[in-house]
């Protein structure tokens, strides 16, 4: 079962995605009807894009996501739990056992920004990480951050400090807008983080 | 039955007479490929099955009636076929109740359905391991099953850079899970 000229898996993937035009799609499938070995691959790529919708569903990524995104999770009848703070502003929150999704919505001017970086900072507001050039629609007005729904869960009362920024000509970083979070445990667990070693 | 006979060659048996086992063997070779067609189309395994079953008969009796001229262009019968079957499927029930009832005791079993086993958790490190804007891309993609365009609507990006995006998604997840590209 092998093949001359194997279609690559990314174009599989548009295959799947229904993104192929009409001869190129026409052309992969006439393949996959004649070729066993890119059938598999079909079959791997599918099989991927499956993990994929069931590891979104779990709400344990951290990203950047759209609200389409969110009204999808809804009408899939999935609770989501949403913190909007103004810029500059802080905001009392919590994770309850029946909560599937995490929201905070990050109001900010993008119109101007090139590159947009979330930090994610301590109380202190010392940056425990960072997440690079992040998608962002510039006349959105806001960022749409999934924070990890099983970390919320397990995470002791506590504050923590996003920070959207980005970057002038000269390259120095700049402020677009910061937001606090006021964590309040309401869940079983520990009270706090253990030390770090 | 000899399984090294090519495709052409199978079409040239069935058509010469009555041999079954030239015809379970074209269903056996068929059937999986056809079925993804269906599942691509329909994103439904039973309806995926239904389609291939209709189908394999369309081109089983196409064959005994030797109405293929160009044995070689089995691939193009069959996409032909299976078009032709997606429109007809919500449309006209009463048309497969009768090739079933003519032809259905003739197919083999369904062949079993399985897509390959993926380690969760290594898929979970790998998605998160992705850039943001792969991330978000491929997220969307495949869970939300947007288009490019409303895709790179939602990004700010083009059409074009949304595609670019997802195949290099595309080859790091794979490599990531430890399947070649």
């Amino acid at each position: 079962m092998n093949c001359a000229n194997p279609i690559n898996a990314a174009v599989l993937a548009d295959y799947w995605l229904a993104a192929l035009a009409g001869p190129e799609e026409e052309a992969v499938e006439l393949h996959l009807l004649d070729c066993d070995h890119c059938g598999a691959r079909l079959r791997e790529v599918i099989a991927l894009a499956e993990g994929v919708r069931k590891i979104a569903r779990e709400g344990s990524l951290r990203m950047v996501v759209s609200d389409s995104f969110l009204k999808r999770l809804a009408d899939e009848g999935l609770r989501i739990r949403e913190y909007a703070p103004p810029a500059g502003g802080s905001v009392q929150c919590t994770v309850t056992a029946e909560d599937d999704f995490l929201i905070a919505r990050l109001a900010a001017n993008l119109s101007a920004a090139k590159r947009v970086d979330l930090c994610l900072c301590d109380e202190r507001g010392v940056e425990q990480g960072r997440m690079p050039d992040i998608p962002v629609q510039p006349g959105a007005g806001n960022v749409v951050y999934q924070e990890s729904i099983t970390w919320a869960k397990a995470m002791p009362s506590s504050t923590m400090i996003a920070r959207l920024v980005t970057f002038d000509e000269a390259g120095d970083e700049r402020l677009l807008g910061e937001y606090t979070f006021n964590h309040t445990r309401s869940m079983p667990g520990p009270g706090a983080w253990p030390p770090v070693a | 039955m000899d399984i090294e006979l090519n495709d052409a060659e199978l079409v040239l048996q069935i058509g010469s007479g009555n041999d079954r086992e030239a015809e379970a063997e074209l269903f056996r070779r068929m059937a999986p490929r056809v079925r993804l067609y269906g599942l691509r189309h329909l994103r439904d395994e039973q309806a995926a099955q239904d389609l291939t079953q209709q189908v394999l008969i369309t081109t089983l009796e196409a064959l005994r009636a030797g109405r293929l001229r160009e044995p070689e262009k089995l691939a193009s019968f069959v996409l032909g076929a299976c078009r032709m079957t997606v429109l007809d499927l919500r449309r006209n029930a009463q048309r497969k109740e009768r090739l079933l009832e003519q032809f259905g005791a003739d197919l083999p079993a369904p062949v079993p359905w399985s897509l390959p086993h993926l380690d969760h958790e290594q898929l979970t490190r790998c998605v998160q391991n992705l850039k943001e804007r792969e991330r978000s891309v491929v997220v969307m993609s495949f869970y939300n099953e947007q288009t490019s365009a409303d895709v790179a609507r939602l990004l700010g990006v083009s059409d074009a850079n949304v595609r670019v995006i997802r195949h290099r998604a595309i080859h790091q997840l794979r490599e990531c899970m430890g399947v070649a590209a």
